[in-house]
């Protein structure tokens, strides 16, 4: 079990969803915080859902307040790079290019792909959390091995 | 103090339970910051909430060593709550934020941010975050108790000052000795850094003065001045630094004016600055600027001490008018020579920034020229040359050559009467300015004193201060707005005689609305804008680059105006005036 979810993990790696940041993340999980990357993981989700919304509200507004949804996406991009969401913090990077362009349409664009990338690690992640919870926590892991 | 009392009673253990307040509106990162704070073994608070911060920090300032803040922040913007923290509690901030454009590293910096991190924040960088607060207690310690109040008071008020100037005298004394005991022979080592303080500077521009501006050679005003332990590499450098800022500040005038620089007001005053003088510096309209500039602090007073002086002597002006200059210009003759002194930079300086958004450019560009000629002394100068630099900047060129008409003309017959009337005008504004400057009702002087803090405990004698962002109200827009006081905003920072970043300013040419980052650069960005926001705004910008950059370019291009460095000074030992900073 423990295997499968370091292999998960380790595919998230190499695919590129996650980065270096969530390794770190992890060194900060132990005894005191033992979910922590879990719970740091639902944070992210939480506040990101809200920021999409506003995002998706802005766009269909259709007034593309360049500036605005450039904060948002700023703000988008720091905690996705915050918990080594990698492939969405490079979307972020793209709408924001294309915010200072004031390319309405590439913003649209890119802002699809930053909720597609954001839905796909959000499942991923859970599944793997999901599966690390089952394995349950090194030691103990260990022990129902 | 209470981190006084911490390192005493822990001392073993800090940087162990260091007690952080962490302010981020994004919950996630916020966590994580937690996290990681945690596992350096720091005591940890949190709030997502800038105001909650400062609501905490409040009812209690002993409660915490250090702030960690983001820059984002729905509520309030991290800048502003960096400025509040260091005014109110001159407690070290540390800047967060997923900007990695150096423009607002660079405002950090200027707004007195300890360190500046880029989001996502490794342990690694908060590891060693502790240094802030060590090194913040030691400036503090050094001089008067440490509440920063020493340093921020200087920029507001003369108690300020003395506080301030007291501090730096502490310092001074402080660093020489540790210095000099390091350093057995100076010129084969690495030379102990010396602070200018007010003291020292006085006996320097006592000394020059006495010799004459022109005259003075670094051995002689060593002789002079008879102070132990200094050596003569250590005036050739302020003295190169004098000029430079001599230059700068005739150009600046108005920007100095408007600066509540008290470091150099108290240098002035001590100089029998300029406050006295009646600046011609357009006054009107500088007034207004610098009125308005309230305190954006032209370079530190200092700088407006400075200007008193080089403005009275430049332009011959003062001759008439305020005898005292303080600085050199102990008399007409010495004026002259400052007339001289073909400023380049601080044409440049003023035709780039300061007119820019002052509403006399003209004048002050007149003056500019005015002070060009007398500030560098000895110099058969450049005027001619003058006008070129300037010419990138303003358009005041024309009024330059204008004035100049005889830019040759000796340097007793300044172009001046223009200058003259401009100096009243200015010393006016200085003065009125300068009163207002304690309490700029803004946060403006607390700010300035409190960058003074910020950015280097000792400040000094803005020459040696070039980690200072003395240029507070230089950045209008930038970090630098030590001052932050809103309007504040694009005047130049009133960095307390640091004529060094007028220098750099200029010599970056930002004069513009350039960048915060210049203004927030170490260099002591003179307020050039000293009530010219707008144009200090960017001024002050990226370009701060550092202070030798600008010295080194000013210094190119004094050097082929005419001769402005005296022998052993020579432009080109910069670099050594670095060493003193």
């Amino acid at each position: 079990m423990q295997r499968q979810v370091a292999l998960i993990k380790q595919s998230l790696f190499d695919q590129g969803y996650l980065d270096e940041q969530f390794m770190e993340l992890e060194e900060l999980q132990d005894d005191v915080n033992p979910n922590f990357v879990e719970e740091v993981a639902t944070l992210y989700f939480k506040d990101s859902a809200r920021l999409i919304n506003s995002i998706d509200q802005a766009l269909e507004r259709g007034s593309f307040d360049f500036n605005r949804l450039d904060n948002y996406m700023h703000q988008f991009k720091g905690s996705s790079s915050s918990i080594g969401a990698s492939k969405v913090k490079t979307e972020c990077t793209m709408f924001r290019e294309y915010c200072r362009v004031g390319n309405a349409e590439g913003c649209l664009m890119t802002f699809q792909q930053v909720k597609k990338e954001h839905a796909t690690l959000r499942k991923k992640l859970e599944h793997y959390f999901q599966l690390a919870r089952q394995a349950g926590p090194k030691e103990t892991a260990r022990r129902s091995k | 103090m209470t981190v006084e009392q911490q390192d005493c009673v822990a001392l073993d253990q800090f940087p162990v339970g260091m007690r952080v307040l962490a302010v981020d509106d994004d919950q996630t990162c916020l966590r994580i910051l937690e996290s990681l704070l945690h596992r350096c073994q720091y005591h940890v608070t949190t709030t997502n909430q800038a105001q909650k911060a400062l609501e905490l920090l409040r009812e209690n300032k002993n409660k915490f060593d250090l702030v960690i803040s983001d820059v984002d922040m729905p509520d309030m913007d991290g800048f502003k709550l960096l400025e509040l923290v260091g005014l109110e509690m001159d407690l070290p901030v540390i800047m967060l934020s997923a900007h990695s454009d150096p423009k607002y590293v660079m405002k950090g910096v200027t707004h007195g941010a300890c360190d500046y991190l880029l989001k996502p924040v490794r342990i690694e960088e908060l590891k060693n975050i502790w240094q802030h607060v060590v090194r913040k207690n030691r400036g503090s310690n050094n001089g008067d108790k440490k509440d920063g109040s020493g340093n921020e008071g200087v920029a507001n008020s003369d108690q300020n000052n003395g506080r301030a100037n007291r501090k730096r005298k502490d310092q001074y004394n402080e660093d020489e000795d540790e210095e000099r005991d390091d350093n057995d022979d100076p010129s084969s080592q690495k030379k102990p850094r010396v602070v200018w303080t007010v003291e020292l500077h006085k006996k320097f521009v006592a000394a020059v003065n006495q010799l004459g501006f022109e005259k003075a050679m670094p051995k002689k005003i060593l002789d002079l001045m008879n102070v132990e332990k200094l050596t003569r590499e250590n005036v050739a450098s302020h003295l190169q630094k004098f000029r430079l800022y001599l230059k700068r500040i005739s150009g600046n005038q108005q920007a100095i004016m408007a600066n509540s620089d008290l470091h150099f007001l108290q240098m002035s005053n001590g100089l029998d600055g300029f406050h006295h003088r009646p600046i011609p510096v357009g006054t009107g309209q500088f007034h207004g600027g610098a009125a308005a500039a309230g305190m954006r602090p032209f370079p530190p007073n200092g700088i407006l001490g400075r200007l008193n002086t080089p403005s009275g002597m430049s332009g011959v002006r003062n001759l008439s008018s305020s005898p005292s200059s303080g600085m050199f210009l102990q008399n007409p003759t010495d004026l002259g020579k400052f007339h001289h002194v073909s400023s380049l930079p601080l044409n440049h300086i003023d035709g780039g920034n300061i007119l820019q958004g002052l509403p006399m450019p003209l004048e002050f560009d007149q003056l500019q020229t005015n002070n060009n000629k007398s500030i560098i002394a000895g110099n058969s100068m450049a005027f001619p040359s003058f006008p070129t630099q300037q010419q990138s900047s303003l358009p005041n060129n024309n009024n330059h050559l204008v004035l100049e008409g005889h830019p040759q003309a000796p340097p007793s017959a300044f172009p001046g009467h223009q200058i003259n009337k401009r100096l009243e005008h200015w010393s006016n504004a200085v003065s009125s300015s300068s009163s207002t400057l304690p309490p700029p009702g803004q946060n403006s002087n607390s700010l300035i004193s409190h960058q003074f803090d910020a950015s280097s405990s000792s400040y000094s004698i803005p020459f040696c201060d070039s980690t200072i962002p003395l240029n507070p109200a230089l950045d209008h827009t930038n970090p630098r707005a030590f001052y932050r006081a809103t309007d504040m905003d694009s005047s130049a920072n009133v960095q307390p005689g640091v004529y060094y970043d007028s220098l750099q300013m200029r010599k970056s040419g930002n004069y513009g609305p350039t960048t915060d980052a210049m203004l927030s650069s170490n260099n002591p960005k003179e307020g050039f804008t000293v009530g010219q926001q707008k144009l200090q705004s960017g001024f002050m910008g990226g370009e701060a680059g550092s202070l030798d950059d600008i010295v080194n370019s000013t210094m190119k291009q004094e050097q082929s105006q005419g001769d402005l460095s005296e022998g052993d000074l020579g432009y080109g030992g910069f670099s050594s005036l670095r060493t003193c900073i």
